[in-house]
C-alpha cells in the first residue's frame, strides 16, 4: 500500500486536498550572537531579501538572494541559521526555558538543538541525543558555529535516555518520521505505509522513554514532519491514554489536531495538537505534553 | 595540566586567556570549556561539551572558532581587515599590507594575529611574514592564512 493515489486517497479522507506546494527558504536570527549587529541590514547589503515570518519569533523568510544563505559570512559566524520555517515552531512552544535542564532526544543536525541554546541565551544545560555518527558530527559542527556552550552530546539512541540516569525539565522529541512529499520530490515513490507503521511504533517507544526522564512538573514537545496521523495524532491519542500525559493548549498557528481519524474518534483534547498541511510551509506536526495532573 | 594546551596556544598571541583547569574537559585529544550547571551531565562516554576549544594532534594545536572568539574579547593581537579581504581570507586566502585597517598588539613577524572584520568579528588567524602597515609593498604578504571559518562549509564537502 503505497503510491500517490494511495496517500492521496487517505489525505481526502482526512479532509484535505493534495495540493503541490514550493517550499520558501527561511533562516533563523540567533539572537544571542546577533544583537545589536543590524543582521538584517547587512544580508540586505549582501543581496539577501528578506520577509519577516509573521508567526515566527526570530524566522525569515528569503525572498530572493545573490548568494547563497548558507554560505555567507554571518552564517558561518553564527549569526543565523538556515531553518525551515515549521520547524522552527516546536521549539517555540516550550514555556520558559531559561536556566533549564533540557534533553532535545533527537538532536542532529542541530537546528533545534541550536535554537534552544538561544531561548535560553546559553543558561542551564542541554543534553543532545542522535545515534549516527555522521549526523553527530553535523550537530557537533552546528554547536561550534552558533557558538553554543550549555551543550553535552552524546551518540545514544533515545530509546535509551533513562539510562543517562538524569531528569529533565524539558525535553523535544523530534521523532524520526516518515517525512512528507512537499520536503522530498520523491516521497510517493519511496514511502509505504508500512514505513509509517514502523516509524510510529518507534516515536511510541521514544515517547515512552523520555516520559521515565522528566521532572514531575516538566514539559515534553512532540513534533514529526509527516502528515500519516499514525505518526501524528494517533500516537497522541496513546499517550494520553497509555503514558497518562495531557495535551496542553499552545498558541501557534496551524490547524487543530484531528480527532476523528478513519472513523476512529480520538480524544478530544488532540485538537490542541497543531498540524500543518504544506502550504506557507513544508507537513508539520507539534504537540505540548505535560504529565496528567492529579485532582 | 590539562589547560596547558590551551594557555600556550593563547600564548602565542601574548595573551593570557585564564581558563580555571576545572572546568576543562578533554576526550581524545579535544578540548571543551564547561559551565557549573552542565558539568554535573557530562559523564565520561560525552561526545562533545560545552565550548569546544580545540584539538592536540601529534604535538599541534588546532584551535576552535570559538577559542578564537575568546581570544579577541580578550584584546590578543589582531588585525581588521577591508571588506573585501575579510570575504577573500573566509574563502581561504592570504592577507595584503593595504587591505589591513587596524593593526592592535605588537605586529611582530612569526607570530600569530587574529583577523577580524570591520564589525569586530573574528573570521580565523593566521601568521604574520611581513610588515602590516607598509602599505607601499603591493604585492607582498602581510599575514598568511592558517585557519578560517569558511572551514565549517569545507568541513560538509
Amino acid at each position: 500500500m503505497s503510491g500517490r493515489e494511495f496517500f492521496q486517497d487517505r489525505y481526502k479522507q482526512l479532509g484535505w486536498q493534495l495540493k503541490e506546494v514550493t517550499l520558501r527558504q527561511a533562516i533563523r536570527l540567533n539572537n544571542a550572537n546577533s544583537k545589536g549587529k543590524n543582521l538584517i541590514d547587512r544580508l540586505s547589503a549582501l543581496g539577501v531579501q528578506l520577509e519577516k515570518i509573521p508567526f515566527l519569533e526570530s524566522g525569515y523568510w528569503v525572498v530572493d538572494s545573490k548568494v547563497s544563505a548558507g554560505a555567507t559570512a554571518e552564517y558561518l559566524l553564527g549569526l543565523y541559521s538556515v531553518q525551515e520555517a515549521a520547524a522552527q515552531i516546536p521549539v517555540s512552544l516550550f514555556s520558559d526555558l531559561g536556566g533549564k535542564k533540557v534533553l532535545d532526544a533527537s538532536a542532529a543536525p542541530g537546528g533545534k538543538t541550536t535554537q534552544l541554546a538561544d531561548l535560553m541565551d546559553n543558561t542551564g544545560a542541554i543534553v543532545a541525543l542522535d545515534v549516527d555518527k555522521r549526523r553527530i558530527v553535523a550537530l557537533s559542527n552546528h554547536l561550534e558555529r552558533c557558538h553554543v556552550a550549555n551543550t553535552a552530546v552524546y551518540m545514544l539512541d533515545a530509546r535509551r535516555a533513562p539510562t543517562l540516569g538524569m531528569k529533565f525539565d524539558r525535553i523535544l522529541v523530534d521523532a524520526p518520521c516518515s517525512g512528507n512529499f512537499a520536503a522530498d520530490k520523491n516521497w510517493f515513490k519511496n514511502r509505504t505505509i508500512k514505513d509509517v507503521e514502523r516509524n510510529a511504533g518507534v516515536q511510541r517507544e521514544m515517547l515512552t522513554k523520555a516520559v521515565e526522564c522528566l521532572t514531575d512538573n516538566g514539559e515534553i514537545v512532540y513534533s514529526t514532519c509527516s502528515l500519516e496521523p499514525e505518526e501524528d495524532e494517533l500516537n497522541m491519542d496513546w499517550a494520553i491514554r497509555a503514558l497518562d500525559l495531557e495535551i496542553q493548549p499552545v498558541d501557534c498557528i496551524g490547524q487543530d489536531g484531528l480527532t476523528k481519524v478513519f472513523g476512529k474518534l480520538l480524544d478530544p483534547t488532540v485538537a490542541r495538537c497543531r498540524r500543518f498541511w504544506p502550504d506557507q510551509t513544508q507537513g508539520f506536526f507539534a504537540a505540548k505534553l505535560k504529565r496528567r495532573q492529579s485532582a | 595540566m590539562k589547560a596547558k594546551v590551551i594557555t600556550n596556544f593563547a600564548a602565542t598571541f601574548e595573551i593570557d586567556i585564564g581558563l580555571n583547569p576545572d572546568l576543562i574537559m578533554e576526550k581524545g585529544g579535544r578540548y571543551y570549556l564547561v559551565n557549573a550547571q552542565l558539568k554535573p551531565l557530562v559523564r565520561a562516554d560525552f561526545y562533545y561539551a560545552g565550548v569546544y576549544l580545540g584539538k592536540a594532534k601529534e604535538g599541534k594545536f588546532f584551535p576552535s572558532f570559538n577559542l578564537l572568539s575568546m581570544l579577541a574579547k580578550k584584546n590578543a593581537n589582531r588585525i581588521v581587515v577591508d571588506k573585501k579581504s575579510a570575504w577573500l581570507f573566509i574563502c581561504g586566502r592570504d592577507i595584503l599590507p593595504k587591505s589591513i585597517l587596524r593593526v592592535y598588539g605588537s605586529g611582530k613577524k612569526h607570530t600569530n594575529v587574529l583577523v577580524l572584520n570591520e564589525f569586530g568579528e573574528c573570521l580565523g588567524f593566521g601568521r604574520i611574514v611581513g610588515n602590516l602597515s607598509d602599505k607601499s609593498k603591493i604585492d607582498e604578504l602581510a599575514v598568511r592564512n592558517v585557519s578560517d571559518v569558511g572551514d565549517f562549509l569545507r568541513r560538509e564537502r
